[in-house]
């Protein structure tokens, strides 16, 4: 009965969107009334698709398993968490919470923007245009309603192990708030584009939208991460994979419109590009969605779908891509600014900065997108992997920041001059350069990517350190958000790459009583547990492991290895031991014969700044979202 | 007037120069950092030279898995041929005997010295795959 | 600005959309769907009930052999269409994977029985052997030799699109 309800809101809700979409290409003609009527309906969509979302996590709840969506993906056994949350391990129910959200970002902008805004009645137009073709889609082609009848499984299918796992639970909710943000942006720039009329300060609306939606991004995509290292057991926290690649491209460009938008707001210059970017955000969002739900792409992280749900998804994106990217080359010439950027302005190097990031989404696009050419063309399946990315990433990274530290102390619309003898940028440059070299000679280590990371994070780290300092004693102003975020990205910088030169690994066979005696720590294998829970059996392995040079503190690691009861599922729990500097990750192989155990121990260093870094960074753009609303 | 037309067509001839040679660039990186993949009986049939790295995908053949120490060796087998690999390390969660996996690594004599190995997660024992950063 | 050179930046996305079309498009792809064709290896497995055991050669000429189990859930959902397949008169063999023998009896009074006969692969090994990862899967089988191995629950959309050109192709269930 419930589930029924839970339908029916969904389809009403899809009706008042379409309802909302009609209304609002009727005021044109400045009709206010109808523009107010075009918002209310728009709302009550809002409402009825939450109330549907609600209903159905009271089923999932309740462990309904009439619905087949519920009983392929829960389990009457899971703690109450699992079983929300199995809501959006499938494609179905995921596609309900991206439709949730779509709904949610669309009826916050509705509330909050002001009634009086010139575009506000085309952009809910075209805001309730997507919300209702997704809905469509969920309905007709992915429905999670369906129920199986006339007799419901007793017990669901156990979700997989794997996706027992709060990081799990949160990531996918997180990722989806950053990606579908990126609508309003989207929305509120294909208003103006249609409207055409360029005296409208489109900058300032869209920027706290973008600059919330970017957040959150960055925080789902470091969940993901971080969620891989310790649950996949290869200690890896990025694996260049088609899925993931589709989801960094949004926060590429993402990133590349916040900063854009800045410019734009400034100095009127760039708006082309922070158009064209703020168009290409939520393009590549759709693009992802796509390639994730097409089965086009064979992934160990992609839905497997059949191609009518693609070729829904392919034409409904072409529609919203196409269109306003029509609308965007129709007004371009008025777009484009009749003043020059001047040079060596901080505009220029923010121009610049547009340009490294488009070189980035590129190069990951066609890394994304070659496979798919050269099994179409040459009819030969080939995959791009780590190398290509990390080749090309690492000298973009470099020249990003680079121009950023440029940029730091650079002045709008004039030139300055930055590298004179006694500047703080020739000074971080000579620091940089110094120190770098002595840290390569440090650790033996002077591939290029290793110097080149290290002097690129340390001269942002000294820039602003400089210009912190120098701004505390002058009692002078600086963008405060700008450096954390930008401090953020040098420890990036510099934890990728000491992570990628420093971490090793060992791969042992030892058995209960023996000890492996590495460099700088003994681990002691005392016994193995059996351990009986109510979905698994587990074998868990006892370490007593203790740094060799502080001896009287011993802890202790327990690697172990489950079986799942309902799949048969066999999965590696990896134990990992976190230390300021690095992290000691232990995985357990498979028993020998002979009684001994292949054991897997990995140091990973600063792997925990990376996620830190990332964290910084998000600080950074939450504190600029903060400054900019305190400032309305 | 003028001085501004030339001023901008500098800036966007260097413009498209720079793009230009980035897209070279990209396009090198891209073509020397291809992984082919191949089949156990694409491998033997097609001569694939020493010291090549390839992707070869198949399922682990019953009763090849032999264990010594740190190493593993086994067979992949499409059911037509099979290749013998070799690997140093512990194996993914769902590596058994039957199960589908990718071995990367170094073809020599017909052999696979492995250096990753990556188990196929099956959409129909577990219905959701995991969702990695994905949309 | 040139107006043609404007307007060729839509040449991009258009190139796309027609690229990932035809790759939706293409003859046979369907992801699960195998046309590799293999033999059915030899076998001896019991029925259900233990009443009588089989071996390769008591296979039919033409038939689909239905991997299932009564823990696997998309199996129950696939079931209604085996028992429509049934109604039109398109037989069904069974392979019960790595089920016990009294949970599948009971799953098959409960639901209803598609199958003319069922092979019980308690351990699974002749699904090893055919290349089986889970439940549900479905053989098309001609004369010992599978033509189709589809990984998925076969619904109306994969039958017309992935079997019946198959089946027509090979002039078969006349």
């Amino acid at each position: 009965m419930i589930v029924e309800i839970s339908h029916f809101f969904s389809i009403l809700s899809a009706g008042l969107f379409f309802l909302a979409f009609i209304f609002s290409t009727r005021t044109y003609q400045g009709n206010h009334n109808l523009e107010l009527l075009v918002n209310r309906i728009f709302s009550y969509g809002f409402y009825f698709i939450f109330i549907s979302f609600l209903l159905y996590v009271w089923l999932a709840i309740q462990s309904d398993f009439s619905i087949r969506y519920i009983a392929e993906h829960s389990n009457k056994d899971l703690p109450t968490f699992y079983k929300i949350s199995s809501i959006w391990s499938a494609h179905e129910g995921s596609m309900f919470l991206w439709i949730l959200f779509l709904a949610g970002w669309s009826q916050l902008f509705n509330y909050l923007l002001s009634k009086n805004d010139l575009l506000k009645a085309p952009a809910i137009g075209v805001l309730a245009f997507i919300i209702f073709g997704f809905l469509i889609f969920l309905l007709f082609t992915s429905n999670p309603f369906e129920t199986i009848l006339p007799i419901a499984p007793i017990n669901g299918a156990d979700i997989n192990p794997v996706l027992q796992d709060p990081a799990l639970v949160i990531h996918p909710p997180f990722l989806y708030l950053g990606y579908v943000g990126f609508v309003i942006a989207f929305a509120y720039n294909t208003a103006f584009l249609i409207k055409g009329d360029m005296q409208i300060n489109w900058e300032d609306v869209i920027r706290p939208w973008s600059l919330a939606a970017w957040v959150l991004l960055t925080i789902g995509i470091s969940l993901g991460s971080w969620w891989a290292y310790y649950e996949l057991g290869w200690g890896g926290y990025w694996f260049w994979d088609p899925v993931e690649n589709v989801a960094l491209m949004p926060w590429l460009a993402g990133t590349a419109l916040i900063h854009s938008l800045y410019v734009s707001s400034k100095s009127k210059v760039l708006r082309g590009w922070t158009i064209l970017l703020s168009i290409s955000v939520f393009s590549l969002s759709l693009f992802g969605a796509f390639i994730v739900r097409s089965g086009i792409i064979d992934s160990v992280h992609a839905f497997a779908n059949d191609p009518q749900r693609g070729l829904y998804l392919l034409a409904f994106s072409a529609v919203l891509i196409t269109t306003s990217l029509i609308f965007y080359v129709y007004r371009l010439p008025q777009l484009i600014s009749k003043n020059l950027v001047v040079a060596k302005s901080k505009e220029s190097f923010l121009s610049i900065n547009n340009i490294l990031f488009a070189a980035a989404i590129f190069a990951v696009m066609l890394g994304v997108m070659y496979p798919l050419i050269f099994d179409y063309l040459y009819d030969k399946r080939i995959s791009v992997g780590p190398p290509y990315y990390n080749t090309i990433f690492a000298p973009l990274t470099f020249l990003a920041a680079i121009f950023l530290v440029f940029s730091v102390g650079s002045l709008w619309q004039r030139t300055s001059k930055l590298l004179n003898f006694k500047s703080f940028l020739s000074m971080s440059i000579l620091f940089a350069a110094a120190a770098s070299i002595c840290i390569s000679y440090i650790y033996q280590d002077f591939q290029w990517w290793f110097v080149g990371a290290l002097f690129s994070g340390l001269l942002i780290l000294i820039r602003y350190f400089l210009l912190i300092v120098d701004s505390m004693i002058k009692k002078s102003y600086f963008n405060k958000p700008s450096a954390i975020a930008h401090i953020g990205f040098g420890v990036l910088i510099l934890a990728t790459a000491l992570n990628a030169s420093l971490s090793y690994e060992k791969i042992i066979n030892i058995k209960p009583g023996e000890i492996y005696k590495d460099s700088d720590y003994e681990f002691y294998l005392i016994d193995f547990d059996l351990i009986n829970e109510p979905n698994y059996d587990s074998v868990r392995a006892k370490f007593s492991v203790k740094n060799i040079y502080t001896p009287n503190k011993t802890f202790f690691m327990f690697p172990e290895k489950r079986k799942y009861f309902i799949r048969g599922q066999i999965t590696s729990e990896s134990a990992i031991k976190i230390t300021p500097y690095k992290d000691i990750y232990m995985t357990l192989g498979d028993q020998l014969d002979n009684g001994y155990w292949v054991v897997n121990i990995q140091y990973n260093y600063l792997i925990r700044w990376i996620w830190i870094a990332a964290a910084i960074m998000g600080i950074g753009g939450f504190a600029a979202l903060m400054e900019r609303l305190k400032r309305k | 007037m003028n001085k501004i037309r030339k001023k901008r067509l500098v800036s966007v001839m260097t413009l498209i120069a720079t793009s230009f040679l980035g897209v070279y660039l990209i396009l090198s990186a891209l073509n020397s950092n291809l992984d082919y993949f191949y089949t156990p009986s694409e491998i033997i049939n097609a001569e694939i030279p020493n010291n090549k790295r390839v992707k070869l995908g198949g399922m682990v053949q019953m009763q090849s898995v032999i264990r010594d120490g740190t190493n593993i060796s086994f067979n992949i087998t499409d059911f037509s041929n099979s290749i013998n690999v070799s690997y140093n390390g512990v194996v993914p969660d769902l590596f058994k005997e039957g199960s589908g996996i990718v071995a990367y690594g170094m073809i020599v004599d017909n052999r696979l010295i492995a250096e990753n190995i990556f188990a196929k997660h099956d959409e129909n024992y577990m219905p959701p795959n995991i969702e990695i950063p994905s949309e | 600005m040139n107006t043609l050179l404007r307007f060729s930046i839509l040449i991009i996305p258009i190139v796309g959309i027609l690229f990932f079309y035809n790759l939706l498009t293409e003859d046979k792809f369907y992801p699960g769907a195998n046309f590799k064709n293999f033999n059915v290896p030899n076998f001896k497995l019991q029925s259900l009930d233990s009443a009588s055991s089989f071996k390769k050669e008591d296979l039919q000429n033409e038939l689909l052999l239905n991997v299932w189990a009564s823990w696997c859930i998309t199996c129950r959902i696939e079931h209604d269409f085996l028992m429509k397949l049934n109604s039109e008169g398109v037989r069904v063999t069974g392979l019960n994977y790595k089920d016990e023998s009294i949970d599948a009896i009971n799953w098959l009074n409960s639901y209803g029985n598609p199958y003319n006969f069922n092979l019980h692969d308690l351990k699974g090994s002749l699904a090893l052997d055919m290349g089986v990862t889970g439940a549900p899967e479905t053989f098309l089988i001609k004369d010992g030799v599978v033509l189709v191995h589809y990984s998925g629950e076969v619904n109306q959309a994969i039958w017309d699109s992935v079997f019946i050109p198959i089946i027509q192709e090979n002039k078969m269930f006349k």
